[in-house]
């Protein structure tokens, strides 16, 4: 069946920046703000715009992944015609398989899957950014502007625009030129790492790029300057509103945060609902003693200390005279009697012991970070955990008494 | 593979539930902050693996069917054997207008009862208010060898009539009708051979007896029929009068209750549909409530249950009220023993104050 435009979505990352948090998933299915994985943003956008077809190219630990995107039923992606489809690596028949070597790897192992839904372009998306955005405008942007690809811009400061990937633009308003961190740049564009392309055209660059043994096949080094030494048309789709990258501890954070001001995303708009799977457990109970300003809290949360300024995932448990401070607890997360949480990000199901303190207030110095304490970990009662540390793995449990 | 099917009642009118079941049944009305009662006995076979279940119902079903949808919340949306609504349907002259008991609607779906592929059937009331583990009674059902077992429970609830005794062997040879008399109070949950109920039914069909307790098993037991019975353990109660909800929905607020009715091993699903978390503002106060996701607290909250949607403005005070999806409270509005149904909005500095022994029901969509 012939289709206008279907995505491939990048969710084969491991996200090494959130170490603790992706030792055993990868980045794409972190939670986030309370009731979402980070790849509900994109699956949600895909729905909302009207795109049925979402290939989820999975590689690093994709179990959990695996399971959470399923058929695609909680973002109205399970239809007929349409689709959520993982595609993990494979062996062809006398063919040698690989891994995936680069974002453009990945998408040229799938060619076979993309020809069978014959589409006239494909949407290229990544799993990692928080954002809303309808690509069916953007689609209609490509379109109009005959493009071979365009590329979805941010408009960033000067200063930030050295660790972004930036476009500069020629006269007539295209793509002239990509330059990847500059140290001057020249343009305050910097791509968003989503793309749509003529898929028959991309198709093309595919191949080539897989037969340059000197490629690192990635979309931003070697597909889009390929195409612009071609001179193919390139445009930049504008994109104005929040879009963040959470790809390391601190972004995470501050995003979480961000989700505090109701306006910044406006995820209670219902007429572009980010929906997430989730298991039915009962609205959260605060209890006698709880104090909670300033936060979101999540069904399935038992409060009975304080909580301000703080994301709660479901089914946390803060116990009476514990405190929770500007943190971020991902789903079962437990905080016992007169623990204190502050500055961090705990990891799911992760057991704070009583009278721990996890975290520290900024003190100005450079050292100071967001602590980070990784899923399914126990801090031993009376554990302090530094600002800026980071613990993680095993069953053992963690600190000094 | 279960060897049971599942039949819950949903037809009964429950008048004394007012304004709150102007438009709906007893089974749909909204409970607990995010569920409907059905959700109770759905998840209660659901949990047993029971997924072939038939809910009877007879008027004012329209929320009941958007609630139940394909059955998919309860994975009973199967190719065959899966959930099936029963609503009236080619009915013989004598059962037109409401079911004169609950032979009469077990009799209006006899066919589907009789043609079912398994030997046992489980009756539930749509708007009990228990999460009983049918997988246990059913097992000891099936190895007592009985043809009925009734699930009951030590407590008693005045306002449940239905009393058990039980004879020297454990079973039940006798039925008394008082909230007050001594016995095992009927959860008016059954597990049946399906052959003795169609048998039963259509017999008692015959002598124009519509009712299942006084007439049905009582000539049961008049015969000298003798009933088995599995005790449930844990919380209770039946949704038949605004008292009953109101003091059911804050039954929620006491932990071993939460526990007993949402125990994480058998879960009640129910239809899911909300994308955002709650979230509290600067000013928040909230003390012993139950509040649900999408809801906007910014004033202050006490002993009450909130379910998705609904708006506290700053200023605003609500103690001791349920506020049904969509309820905005704005500024300075206090509120206290209130059930608000879906959607009523409150106005600025507007004060409303019913009693606990008479909470004040403002039907759906009011503007006070």
């Amino acid at each position: 069946m012939k289709k206008k435009c279907i995505a491939m979505l990048l969710a084969g990352g491991q996200g090494s920046r959130l170490y603790a948090l992706t030792q055993q998933v990868a980045k794409p299915s972190v939670p986030f703000g309370g009731k979402y994985r980070i790849i509900d943003f994109p699956l949600s956008n895909c729905a909302n715009s009207g795109i049925d077809t979402v290939g989820v190219l999975t590689q690093y630990k994709p179990m959990k992944l695996n399971s959470y995107i399923g058929n695609g039923q909680p973002w109205d992606l399970d239809t007929s015609t349409g689709g959520a489809y993982i595609l993990p690596p494979y062996l062809g028949a006398g063919e040698k398989g690989s891994w995936f070597r680069g974002t453009a790897n990945a998408i040229y192992q799938n060619i076979n899957f993309i020809d069978e839904y014959d589409p006239e372009n494909v949407l290229i998306l990544s799993g990692d950014h928080i954002y809303k955005m309808d690509y069916a405008d953007m689609l209609k942007d490509h379109l109009d502007h005959d493009a071979a690809c365009t590329i979805a811009v941010l408009q960033v400061s000067m200063e930030e625009a050295t660790r972004f990937g930036i476009m500069n633009l020629g006269e007539n308003g295209y793509v002239c030129e990509f330059e990847e961190k500059p140290k001057q740049p020249k343009s305050d564009l910097a791509s968003m790492g989503i793309y749509i392309f003529n898929w028959q055209k991309l198709r093309k660059y595919l191949i080539d790029d897989e037969n340059d043994p000197n490629s690192s096949n990635d979309f931003g080094k070697n597909i889009i300057p390929a195409m612009l030494n071609v001179g193919e048309k390139l445009w930049p789709y504008r994109f104005k509103g929040y879009w963040r990258d959470v790809g390391t501890i601190t972004s995470l954070w501050d995003a979480n945060m961000d989700m505090l001001t109701p306006e910044t995303l406006a995820l209670y708009d219902r007429s572009w609902p980010i929906s997430s799977r989730n298991d039915t457990v009962p609205p959260h109970y605060v209890g006698e003693n709880a104090e909670i300003i300033y936060s979101i809290v999540t069904e399935g949360c038992e409060i009975d200390g304080r909580v301000e300024n703080s994301v709660l995932s479901s089914s946390v448990t803060v116990e009476k005279g514990a405190s929770v401070l500007y943190s971020v607890l991902m789903p079962g997360v437990t905080v016992k009697a007169g623990a204190t949480v502050q500055y961090a990000i705990v990891g799911e199901d992760t057991v704070i012991s009583e009278n721990a303190v996890v975290g520290n207030p900024p003190d100005g110095t450079e050292k100071w970070g967001v602590a980070t304490c990784g899923p399914e970990i126990c801090i031993k009662k009376g554990a302090r955990i530094p600002a800026g540390a980071m613990v993680y793995t095993g069953e053992e449990e963690f600190g000094n008494d | 593979m279960t060897d049971a099917k599942g039949i819950i009642f949903a037809y009964s009118a429950s008048p004394d539930l007012g304004d709150l079941v102007k438009q709906r049944t007893a089974a749909s009305l909204p409970f607990g902050g995010r569920y409907r009662m059905i959700d109770f006995s759905l998840s209660s076979m659901m949990n047993a693996g029971i997924y072939d279940v038939g809910v009877i119902m007879q008027r004012d079903y329209q929320s009941l069917l958007d609630h139940l949808g394909s059955g998919k919340a309860w994975d009973m949306d199967r190719k065959s054997h899966g959930l099936r609504i029963l609503p009236p349907f080619g009915l013989p002259e004598f059962h037109r207008g409401n079911y004169s008991g609950t032979i009469e609607a077990l009799s209006a779906v006899i066919t589907y009862i009789e043609s079912s592929r398994q030997n046992y059937i489980v009756l539930m009331l749509g708007n009990l208010c228990a999460n009983v583990d049918l997988s246990n009674a059913l097992r000891q059902h099936i190895e007592s060898g009985v043809e009925i077992t009734a699930i009951c429970t030590e407590k008693n609830i005045p306002s449940q009539h239905y009393k058990y005794v039980k004879d020297e062997d454990g079973f039940i040879d006798e039925i008394r009708y008082s909230g007050d008399a001594e016995g095992l109070t009927a959860l008016e949950c059954y597990i049946v051979n399906k052959d003795f109920l169609v048998d039963m039914v259509r017999n008692a069909m015959v002598m124009n007896q519509f009712r299942f307790h006084k007439e049905a098993l009582a000539g049961y037991f008049k015969q000298g029929g003798k009933m088995g019975v599995y005790m449930h353990e844990g919380y209770v109660s039946f949704i038949r009068t605004i008292d009953e909800y109101y003091n059911a929905n804050r039954d929620l607020l006491k932990a071993e209750n939460r526990r007993s009715l949402f125990p994480k091993d058998r879960p009640v699903k129910t239809k899911n549909n909300e994308t955002v978390s709650a979230l509290y503002g600067e000013e928040a106060v909230s003390k012993n409530s139950l509040i649900a996701d999408n809801c906007w607290v910014c004033g202050s909250v006490e002993n009450s249950i909130l379910f998705p949607g609904v708006t506290v403005e700053k200023g605003a005070k609500i103690k001791n009220s349920i506020l049904m999806r969509g309820c905005y409270v704005k500024a300075g509005a206090e509120l206290s023993c209130i059930i608000a149904d879906k959607n009523v909005q409150f106005s600025e500095d507007v004060t409303l104050v019913g009693s606990e022994r008479l909470p004040i029901v403002v039907p759906k969509g009011t503007v006070i």
